[in-house]
C-alpha cells in the first residue's frame, strides 16, 4: 500500500510539474528577454516533457531494465542520476538553441543558466521517478538507501 | 516419524557421519509414491567403548554441530523441508521422564566396559580352575589384557560378552521407555570387526527378548520394525606385527558372522530382523593406519559408508505392511544389496542407479552450491537485496554461534568428507570440491548449451534470485534471518538447478 501511495505521489507530482512549468522556470530563473521568448514560444512545456521523460525513462531502466546485481550499490544509482542531469539539460539545450535560432534571438549565457537550473529539475525528478517505482524491481529495491 | 539408530563401533560412527551429511544437504526417506516423509527424526545412539577413537569423535561433534544449527533453523519443530531438515535427537532431549539420569549425549554411556581390562570384567582372576582353563581356550592371552576403552579390536568374543552388559544400563532402560509401536530401530555394524560384529546380534537379542527384561514397553520392543545395515568388508588397513587386527583375517570373520546371523536373526522361521542390508566392496580402500589406540582410528570416509547411510533412509521409507504382520509382528527378513549403475573408479552422479539420483543429485546439489555460496559470495551480499529485506541480515549475522558453526565447523568437515571420499578408493567424485566455478563444479555434469555457448551460473545467480523470492514472499518478516537465508537458498537453488544445469535425472 505505501508502495502505491508513492507511486500515486510521483505521477501527481510529475503531472503538476507538466501542467505547471512556467511556474516552476520562472519562479527560479527569470531573464526578461529569454524567459519571454521561451514563454511565447511555449518551449517550458516542451522543456518540461522532455525532462521528465528522462527523468523516468532513466528510472525506469535503471530498475526494470538494467536491475542487475552487478549495478545495485547506491553509486551505481548515482551514476545513472548523473546521466540523467547530463541528458535532460544537453537534449533540451539543443531543443531551445534551435528554436531560439530560428527566432533570431542570441540568449546564450541565459540559456546555460537556464540548462543549470534544469539540471536540478533533473535531478529532482529523477529522484522522485526513483522512490516512485523502485519497490518493485527484483534487484534494485533498496537502492540507493534501503526501504 | 522416530528412528532410533544404534551406530555400533567404528563404521557405526563413519557411516553416521555420511547420513549427517546427507541429512544436512535435506535427503530424507521416501514414501511409497516418491514423497520425502516430512515428519522425520534421527536419534543416533553410538555404541562404541572406544570414546577416543576419532572417527567417533568426528561424529559426536558434527551431530552436536548438526543439532545446533538444525534448532535455530527450526526450533524443535520435527517437520521441515530443505537444508537440515531431519531432526536429530539425544536420548535425553526427547525423555518426558526426567527423573532417569541421563547425560544429553549421542554416545551410550559405557563406563563399566571401558573401565577396565577384559580379564577383570569377566574377573578372570577369580574364577575357579577348570572356568580359568575354560577362558583360557576361549580367549587368547592379548583378548584378556585388553583395555576395553579402545574397543574390542576386532575380537568379536570379547565384545559379545562386554556388550551383553547394555541391556541393564540406563541409556536402554530409557530407550525402552521411550519407545512407541509406531517408532522404528535401525543399527549400523561391521560384520568382520569386532565391537559391531558382536554389538548388533546382542542388542537384536535383547530388544527381541525383551520380556525377559526389567524394562518398560516390552510388547513395543518385541514387535519395533528392525533393520539394519551390515559392512563387509571394504577397508584395507596397514599391516603391522601387532597382528590383532588384520585384513586377512576380514573373510573369515565375515563368513562366521554370517552363518551366525543367519541361524539367530534372520532364519524364515524366526526372524528378528525386518530388513537387512549387506553392504561392500571387492575394491578395498587405500590401507588405513593400523592405530586402534587412544586417539587413534581416524578413517577416512569412502563410498561405502556414504552408500550405507541410505539404508537406514530407505528403512525409514518403507511402508509398514511390509514389515509387519496384521498382528504388528515382524515379517520375515528382507535382505538387500546395493550395486552401482557403472562399475567404476571414479565414482560420479552418472555411476549411481536412478534411484540414487533421484533421492541425493538434487539435494546433495544444493547442499553444495550453498556452502560455495556462503564461502564466496555471502558475505560481499550482505547490505544488498534480500540481505536488506526484513528480517535484515547485516555483518554482524557472521558472527553469531549459528553462522560460526556452520562456515568454521560444519562446512570444514563436510569439506574433509567430500576430500576423504575423492582421496580413497573407490574414488567418490561427486563435485569438484576445491573449486569456486560454479558452472564445473558437478563431476561429469556442466550447465546447458544456448546458442552462443553454455548458460552460466554464479553467486550472482543466487543473488538475484534470492532478491526475487524475498521480494515476492513477504512471510519471512515475520520469522528470523538464518531460515530466511536458508529457505531463499533451497528455493532458488529449486529454480535454477533444472533451468541452469543438464539434467542427469
Amino acid at each position: 500500500m505505501r508502495n502505491l501511495i508513492l507511486l500515486a505521489f510521483g505521477i501527481v507530482f510529475t503531472i503538476l510539474f507538466l501542467i505547471f512549468p512556467t511556474q516552476v522556470y520562472e519562479n527560479f530563473y527569470f531573464s526578461q528577454g529569454f524567459s519571454d521568448a521561451m514563454y511565447n514560444g511555449s518551449m517550458y512545456i516542451v522543456v518540461a516533457i522532455i525532462t521528465a521523460a528522462i527523468a523516468w525513462v532513466a528510472a525506469v531502466i535503471y530498475y526494470y531494465v538494467i536491475n542487475s546485481v552487478k549495478f545495485d550499490r547506491w553509486w551505481h544509482w548515482l551514476i545513472i542520476l548523473v546521466i540523467t542531469i547530463l541528458l535532460a539539460p544537453t537534449v533540451s539545450w539543443a531543443y531551445t538553441d534551435y528554436d531560439m535560432a530560428q527566432q533570431n534571438y542570441m540568449y546564450d549565457k541565459e540559456t546555460f543558466y537556464f540548462e543549470l537550473l534544469n539540471m536540478c529539475v533533473a535531478a529532482v525528478l529523477f529522484i522522485i521517478a526513483s522512490f516512485s517505482i523502485r519497490w518493485w524491481s527484483s534487484n534494485c529495491r533498496h537502492t540507493p538507501i534501503p526501504q | 516419524m522416530r528412528l532410533f539408530i544404534f551406530a555400533i563401533g567404528g563404521t557405526g560412527s563413519r557411516v553416521l557421519k555420511s547420513l549427517i551429511m546427507l541429512s544436512a544437504a535435506g535427503v530424507k526417506p521416501l514414501d511409497e509414491s516418491g514423497q520425502k516423509i516430512k515428519a522425520f527424526e534421527i536419534i543416533p545412539i553410538i555404541v562404541d567403548p572406544h570414546k577416543s577413537n576419532e572417527d567417533l569423535k568426528r561424529t559426536d561433534v558434527l551431530l552436536s554441530n548438526y543439532s545446533t544449527i538444525r534448532r535455530r533453523l527450526y526450533g524443535d519443530s520435527d517437520e521441515a523441508e530443505g537444508f537440515f531438515a531431519t531432526k536429530i535427537s539425544t536420548l535425553r532431549s526427547i525423555m518426558k521422564d526426567t527423573s532417569v539420569n541421563l547425560t544429553d549425549t549421542f554416545i551410550f554411556n559405557l563406563s563399566t566396559v571401558e573401565k577396565c581390562k577384559f580379564r577383570d570384567f569377566i574377573n578372570y582372576d577369580t574364577m575357579s580352575e577348570s572356568n580359568h582353563a575354560l577362558t583360557s581356550l576361549l580367549f587368547a592371552d592379548y583378548q584378556l589384557e585388553n583395555k576395553m576403552n579402545i574397543g574390542f579390536v576386532g575380537s568379536p568374543n570379547i565384545g559379545s560378552i562386554a556388550l551383553n552388559q547394555i541391556k541393564d544400563s540406563d541409556e536402554f532402560k530409557a530407550f525402552a521407555n521411550i519407545l512407541t509401536n509406531d517408532d522404528r530401530i535401525f543399527f549400523i555394524s561391521s560384520i568382520f570387526g569386532g565391537t559391531g560384529a558382536s554389538g548388533f546380534p546382542i542388542l537384536v537379542k535383547n530388544i527381541r527378548n525383551a520380556q525377559n527384561l526389567n524394562v518398560a514397553n516390552k510388547e513395543f520392543l518385541r514387535r519395533a520394525p528392525i533393520g539394519a545395515l551390515t559392512v563387509l568388508p571394504y577397508f584395507n588397513i596397514q599391516h603391522t606385527d601387532d597382528g590383532r587386527i588384520d585384513k586377512a583375517d576380514f573373510i573369515v570373520k565375515t563368513q562366521s558372522a554370517l552363518q551366525y546371523y543367519n541361524e539367530t536373526l534372520t532364519n524364515d522361521t524366526d526372524a528378528q530382523i525386518n530388513e537387512l542390508y549387506y553392504l561392500g566392496d571387492s575394491i578395498s580402500s587405500l590401507p588405513y593406519q593400523y592405530d586402534p589406540g587412544e586417539n587413534g582410528q581416524k578413517n577416512n570416509a569412502h563410498l561405502i559408508e556414504m552408500i550405507g547411510a541410505l539404508a537406514p533412509l530407505k528403512f525409514a521409507g518403507t511402508p509398514d505392511y511390509k514389515l509387519r504382520d496384521q498382528n504388528g509382528y515382524p515379517l520375515k527378513t528382507a535382505a538387500y544389496e546395493y550395486g552401482l549403475e557403472t562399475d567404476t573408479n571414479e565414482v560420479t552422479f552418472k555411476a549411481f542407479g536412478a534411484s540414487t539420483r533421484h533421492l541425493l543429485y538434487n539435494d546433495m546439489v544444493k547442499f553444495h552450491l550453498l556452502y560455495m555460496y556462503l564461502k564466496n559470495g555471502f558475505e560481499k551480499n550482505i547490505g544488498k537485496g534480500y540481505t536488506q529485506d526484513a528480517p535484515e541480515i547485516r555483518n554482524e549475522f557472521t558472527a553469531t554461534d549459528f553462522y560460526r558453526t556452520l562456515d568454521t565447523q560444519f562446512f570444514t568437515a563436510y569439506v574433509d568428507w567430500l576430500g576423504e571420499m575423492r582421496n580413497n578408493n573407490r574414488s567418490v567424485n561427486l563435485f569438484d570440491y576445491l573449486s569456486a566455478d560454479m558452472n564445473n563444479v558437478i563431476s561429469g555434469v556442466g550447465t546447458k548449451k544456448t546458442w552462443v555457448g553454455h548458460k552460466s551460473i554464479s553467486c550472482d545467480s543466487f543473488l538475484s534470485e534470492m532478491n526475487r523470492l524475498s521480494r515476492d514472499n513477504k512471510s519471512y518478516s515475520a520469522g528470523h534471518e538464518e531460515f530466511k537465508l536458508f529457505d531463499l537458498f533451497n528455493r532458488a537453488a529449486d529454480n535454477l538447478l533444472p533451468d541452469k544445469y543438464e539434467n542427469i535425472n
